[in-house]
């Protein structure tokens, strides 16, 4: 039995602090308040950051983008070399435009990083759902000792030693989620979105490699298979965004989206990576592009060998 | 302050004894097959060393007949046996590597070679002795973080770990380390450096081990790594150069061989895992030219096709004398100094050391290196660990190299022009075609201050924020002398200047030239770009 800090009770903290549990670690939560919400054995709860980690080196940063870097500036006093931190979160952060992983680096003396990814949601991962997640990170003796606490019957957890790219797949496949989430508002046909599809994995590929990511990486779980669960499903933020922009809803719930996809878009721009629909997504967010435009305007583009 | 290399020749015979029994027992380390894994290291090196003798000809004669002899035994030799060619093979690796030092020697060339480098720096200045290695301070300027560098070296281990753009750089920074009261480093050199009979005596009797970089298998980099891992373990404090290679590019070094990096981290765990808690210390240093002795040859070289460009280079301005004389008395006469930097000095994991010798994470916090090394509060063994250690490690000294890094007037003013013909050519113009011909048209005085003074000012806020360094005169002079200075010494010493000033402009004459200098502040193009239209 291990120690573990799991750094807040939002529904991805929630839902791997029962998974640690459930494995016979000793789990300490932080919560803003403890209250007297039963919880099951094997998780305290607790408001004392600094003591969780003067006890435990296993920490899983449960925040999400919005949350990290405040989080972790708290934690940098009390982090050593022998910390090792899980980050859930997905995108890039605010102010310096950072992935996890990197956000970990700038704000703390941590090396052992792995990142969070894959078609599994956190409610998906707490009601049992059989689902799957990626753990990317070159360090393997913290990635396989993660993927060993938090695999399930239910749960398939897979390692990538391309930490990067499962955290640009995942930011990506968010935007292209919008993208797939405005044809289905639009209500496209099937070969349509199929259409989509396979050129926004496409692009993701070509734009993790070109981030710094391995080629291959965007057809893993981390990419396909949360751009797959978006589609398939039709729910989630991204695919609720899209939507909104079909049918030009308010879009103030998507500033994240939105603000994620201008900061890729202009990425790609920097370093004249082609990028269509990061592009045609990041019009779309500042009014630039209208969403009935949008398939005329990816499909008149000058003909290329796939 | 501590100087553990006057004492080598006392520890010499032991050096190299606890190398050859680490490296045997290192290569034949295999939980399942200790015999095949000593097959595959003896296939491996006599493949490597039977290809290479064969192209030497005749001269080797009896290297090729030896190996091509064990090559024939692997298959049937027993485990005693391989284990008895490796252990020899090892040896006789080791004490072509192996190093010596002569405090005779160092203390004649630590008195002698200042101001015999001020005379091959500056032969009418050969009469005033002493006066001549003021013009030598004077020209070769060394800075950094000088006063607590002294200090670590008395409290742990100093790795200085160098850009690497010329063949003069091992010889001005031996000569910057004795200038800046630290301690003289043992380091390694190319071979190829030691043929040259001045050099390679003072080499050879000062600490210097030889680097054959044409041996590329498993068993003579285990001996070489583990030479170096070995010394520094030992608190030999240690130099050698990151990139492999002098850069052919021009730009900043950041893609940074790991190999000799890796075994800083490699002798910090070992003397951790013996209680041995004395810090490591890994030292940036960048070497900055206002001209570059082989800058002609290294962008030939860079242009040649991918792949056929060599990596030892045997023929260039350095192997001669009258080139290297001319450079030297060119570089005295001009108003640019070359500066030697010493930065921040960083632990084996890529954090910022205190003035205190600390090491510290970004928030300031004191962090114990040792811990990286434990898990569950033991110390743990575990080398792919360790590997992405070292590639963090790199990266850390490759951000290092580019904060570091003081941009000269001729570096600036080669970015510039380059740019500007850049946007002369037209969108579209690749490298090699714009590389081939120069516009005719000579660029306006007035036009060429106004953009230099528009990234000028940008590079003064990049400074403030810690991007990188800029030369004073960079920094401040009025416009027009630092374009004047930049052009007149692009002037003083290449066969063919990069630019030439005609009528009420300048006009570019070579601009692989321009674009090797310019390559410098390669790393902030696209930022810089900004400034130009």
């Amino acid at each position: 039995m291990s120690a573990w800090v799991v750094t807040s009770d939002g529904p991805w903290g929630d839902a791997l602090a029962r998974r640690l549990a459930a494995a016979d670690q000793q789990v300490t939560l932080i919560c803003a308040k403890v209250t007297r919400k039963k919880r099951p054995k094997g998780i305290t709860a607790s408001t004392d950051l600094s003591g969780a980690l003067a006890n435990a080196e296993r920490v899983v940063l449960a925040e999400d983008i919005n949350g990290i870097d405040a989080r972790l500036q708290e934690m940098a006093p009390h982090l050593q070399g022998n910390h090792r931190i899980l980050t859930c979160a997905r995108g890039l952060t605010h102010g310096d435009h950072c992935r996890p992983s990197e956000a970990v680096v700038a704000h703390t003396a941590v090396r052992q990083i792995a990142v969070l990814a894959g078609a599994a949601t956190a409610k998906s991962v707490s009601k049992g759902d059989a689902s799957a997640l990626v753990i990317g990170s070159a360090f393997p003796a913290w990635a396989n000792e993660l993927q060993t606490v938090l695999a399930a019957d239910a749960l398939r957890v897979y390692t990538n030693d391309d930490a990067p790219g499962v955290e640009l797949s995942a930011a990506f496949s968010a935007i292209l989620g919008v993208g797939m989430g405005v044809a289905r508002g639009l209500g496209v046909g099937a070969s349509t979105e199929a259409t989509a599809l396979t050129r926004a994995l496409a692009e993701m590929d070509r734009l993790v490699t070109g981030f710094g990511g391995r080629p291959g990486t965007a057809f893993g779980l981390a990419g396909l298979g949360v751009l797959a669960e978006a589609t398939l499903s039709g729910a989630g933020e991204a695919m609720a965004a899209g939507s909104a922009l079909a049918k030009g809803e308010p879009l103030d719930a998507f500033s994240d989206l939105a603000d994620l996809s201008q900061r890729m878009a202009a990425r790609a721009d920097t370093q004249k990576l082609r990028a269509p629909m990061t592009q045609a997504v990041a019009a779309l967010f500042t009014g630039r592009l209208p969403a009935d435009q949008l398939l005329k305007m990816l499909m008149t583009r000058s003909a290329r060998s796939e | 302050m501590t100087t553990p290399l006057f004492h080598f020749n006392r520890h010499r015979d032991d050096i190299a004894k606890e190398v050859v029994e680490r490296v045997v027992e290192q290569l034949g380390q295999s939980a399942d097959d200790p015999k095949r894994a000593l097959q595959l290291t003896l296939n491996d090196a006599a493949f490597h060393e039977i290809s290479r003798l064969e192209k030497a000809g005749s001269r080797q004669a009896n290297r090729l007949d030896d190996w091509r002899s064990l090559a024939r035994r692997i298959g049937t030799a027993s485990e005693a046996e391989l284990r008895d060619e490796v252990h020899r093979r090892t040896e006789w690796y080791v004490n072509d590597v192996i190093g010596h030092f002569d405090r005779r020697v160092y203390r004649f060339a630590t008195n002698v070679l200042p101001v015999g480098l001020s005379a091959l720096f500056n032969t009418t200045d050969l009469k005033h002795g002493l006066s001549a290695f003021k013009d030598l301070s004077a020209r070769i300027r060394v800075e950094g973080e000088l006063e607590t560098l002294r200090s670590l070296a008395d409290k742990g281990t100093l790795v200085v770990v160098p850009t690497h753009s010329s063949n003069l750089d091992s010889i001005v920074l031996g000569w910057s380390l004795t200038h800046a009261g630290l301690p003289p480093a043992t380091y390694g050199a190319g071979k190829n450096l030691f043929s040259n009979k001045i050099v390679g005596y003072f080499m050879r009797n000062l600490g210097a081990y030889r680097v054959d970089r044409r041996l590329r298998h498993r068993l003579y980099k285990a001996t070489l790594k583990t030479y170096s891992q070995v010394l520094i373990e030992r608190g030999y404090h240690s130099l050698f150069f990151p990139g492999g290679t002098r850069g052919r590019s021009g730009e900043i070094e950041q893609k940074l061989k790991l190999g000799l990096m890796g075994s800083a981290l490699a002798a910090f765990s070992e003397r951790v895992r013996r209680g041995d808690t004395r810090p490591i210390y890994i030292v940036p240093v960048t070497i900055n030219y206002p001209l570059v002795l082989e800058a002609e040859s290294l962008i030939d070289d860079y242009l040649k096709a991918e792949g056929q460009a060599r990596y030892i280079i045997d023929d260039d301005e350095f192997s001669r004398f009258s080139r290297v004389s001319q450079f030297a008395v060119k570089l005295m006469g001009m108003n640019t100094s070359m500066i030697i930097r010493y930065g921040q000095p960083l632990d084996v994991f890529g954090n910022r050391v205190a003035p205190d010798g600390t090491s510290r994470g970004p928030d300031g916090t004191v962090i114990d290196p040792i811990k990286y090394l434990q898990r569950d509060g033991q110390a743990v063994a575990d080398p792919a660990r360790d590997s992405e250690y070292t590639r963090q490690l790199g990266r850390a000294v490759a951000d290092a190299f580019l904060r570091e890094t003081v941009i000269l007037p001729t570096q600036l003013m080669g970015w510039v022009l380059f740019e500007r013909e850049r946007q002369r050519g037209g969108p579209g113009l690749d490298l090699f075609t714009l590389l081939r011909t120069t516009s005719d048209q000579p660029h306006d005085w007035n036009e060429l201050c106004a953009t230099t003074e528009r990234v000028r000012t940008r590079l003064v806020a990049m400074e403030k924020n810690d991007e990188l360094r800029l030369d004073d005169t960079v920094r401040s002079a009025p416009i027009d002398s630092l374009v004047t200075e930049a052009v007149e010494t692009f002037g003083m010493y290449h066969r063919k200047a990069a630019v030439r000033r005609v009528g009420g402009g300048v006009k570019v004459s070579d601009p692989k030239l321009l674009f090797f200098y310019g390559n410098r502040l390669s790393a902030w193009s696209e930022t810089l770009r900004e400034e130009l239209s």
